[in-house]
C-alpha cells in the first residue's frame, strides 16, 4: 500500500514538473528595419522554438538565422552575408531570460497580464543584455507570450553603408509571438 | 560665337550624355534590385528530393556538413505528418523523427496556406521548401531544421 502510494506520489509530481515547461517550434520572430527611404529590410521566422517555465519564469528562444524569409532576394543575401549576420558562422539567434514579476502572473486562470522580462539576446555571438515588457495570455491551459522592442545594431557589431546611408535602421523593431503548450 | 567655344561643345555634350546613361543604368540596376522578389517555390525545380526521415539523420551525423550541403536550396521532402502548428496567422507542418524527437518544420508561403491548412497529421506527404538551415536545439536538446516558402508538392492516400 505504501509502495502504491510513493509510486503515485512520484508520478504526480513527474507530471507536474513536465506541465510547467511549456513549449512551442512555431513561434514567430518578425524584424523590421525598414526607413522611409528603404521599404525591404524586414523579415520573418516562423519556426523559432521557445520554451517558458510556468513555475520558474525563465523564458528561452531559438532560431535559425537562414530562416529569416525576405521579399527580396539580395536583402536575404545580405542578411545573412560576413558584414551582417555572418550566418554561416554563427547560426543561431539565442534569448535566455526571465519574468521578474512572475507574481504578476497566475498560470492557472485565464486572462491576459502585463510583466518585465530580463535576459541575453545572442546575436552574431555577441551577448548583450535585454530587458523588455511582454504580454503573457493566459488560455485553456496555452500561454500566449508577446513583446515588441527594438534592439542596437551597433550593441551587436553590426555595422556597414547601408546603415550609415539611412537605407537600414540602426535599431530595428523586434516583435515576437508564442503560443507555448 | 568665338570659334574656341564653338569646340569645346561636342565634349561637353558626350559627357553629359554619358552621365545620363550611367545615370539611366544605375537607375535601371537599382530597380531590378528593389523589385525583385522571390519566386514561387511551386515553380521552382527541387535540388534534393529525399524521404525527411534520412534527411533529419543526415544533420544528426554531421551537422556543419550537411548545412553547407543544402544551403540555399530547394528541397522536396516525403514522409508522414507529426504536428500542424499555429505559427502566428499561418501553420507550420512537422515531421519528427521518434526515436530522438529531432524534426523538420515547413513554414508555407502565404499562398499556399490554403494547401497547409488541408493536410492533417498522419497523412503522407511530399513538401518542398527553401532550407532555412539545422540547428542544434538547447531547449528541446534535438536538431531542428526549418524550411521557409514551403509548398504541398503532393498528398498521398493512406
Amino acid at each position: 500500500m505504501k509502495k502504491t502510494a510513493l509510486l503515485v506520489s512520484f508520478s504526480l509530481i513527474a507530471f507536474s514538473l513536465f506541465a510547467q515547461k511549456k513549449i512551442t517550434t512555431s513561434a514567430t520572430v518578425k524584424f523590421d528595419a525598414s526607413t522611409s527611404i528603404d521599404n525591404l529590410p524586414k523579415a520573418e521566422n516562423k519556426t523559432v522554438i521557445a520554451a517558458i517555465n510556468t513555475t520558474t519564469g525563465s523564458l528561452a528562444f531559438e532560431a535559425a538565422v537562414k530562416n529569416f524569409a525576405f521579399s527580396n532576394p539580395s536583402m536575404q543575401n545580405h542578411f545573412n552575408g560576413t558584414n551582417w549576420l555572418d550566418s554561416d558562422k554563427h547560426p543561431t539567434f539565442t534569448y535566455k531570460g526571465n519574468i521578474t514579476d512572475l507574481s504578476a502572473v497566475d498560470f492557472t486562470k485565464d486572462g491576459s497580464y502585463e510583466v518585465k522580462t530580463e535576459g541575453v539576446l545572442t546575436i552574431k555571438g555577441v551577448d548583450q543584455k535585454l530587458s523588455a515588457p511582454a504580454t503573457i495570455t493566459v488560455k485553456g491551459g496555452s500561454v500566449l507570450a508577446a513583446a515588441d522592442f527594438s534592439i542596437k545594431l551597433a550593441d551587436f557589431g553590426i555595422s556597414g553603408a547601408p546603415i550609415d546611408g539611412g537605407k537600414v535602421a540602426k535599431e530595428p523593431k523586434i516583435n515576437v509571438t508564442a503560443e507555448l503548450k | 560665337m568665338p570659334e574656341h567655344v564653338q569646340k569645346k561643345k561636342p565634349w561637353l555634350k558626350r559627357i553629359l550624355i554619358g552621365i545620363l546613361v550611367v545615370v539611366v543604368i544605375l537607375a535601371g540596376v537599382y530597380w531590378y534590385y528593389a523589385t525583385e522578389k522571390f519566386a514561387d517555390t511551386k515553380s521552382k525545380k527541387a535540388d534534393y528530393t529525399l524521404n525527411a526521415l534520412d534527411f533529419i539523420r543526415e544533420f544528426q551525423q554531421d551537422i556543419a556538413a550537411a548545412n553547407k550541403k543544402y544551403t540555399d536550396k530547394i528541397i522536396e521532402l516525403n514522409g508522414k505528418v507529426s504536428a500542424i502548428e499555429a505559427a502566428d496567422t499561418t501553420v507550420n507542418i512537422k515531421m519528427v523523427e521518434p526515436a530522438t524527437a529531432s524534426y523538420v518544420i515547413f513554414a508555407f508561403q502565404q499562398q499556399h496556406l490554403s494547401e497547409a491548412k488541408s493536410v492533417k497529421e498522419g497523412d503522407s506527404i511530399s513538401v518542398k521548401g527553401s532550407f532555412g538551415g539545422g540547428i542544434y536545439s538547447e531547449i528541446l536538446e534535438a536538431t531542428a531544421i526549418s524550411f521557409k516558402r514551403s509548398t504541398l508538392n503532393n498528398k498521398y492516400p493512406n
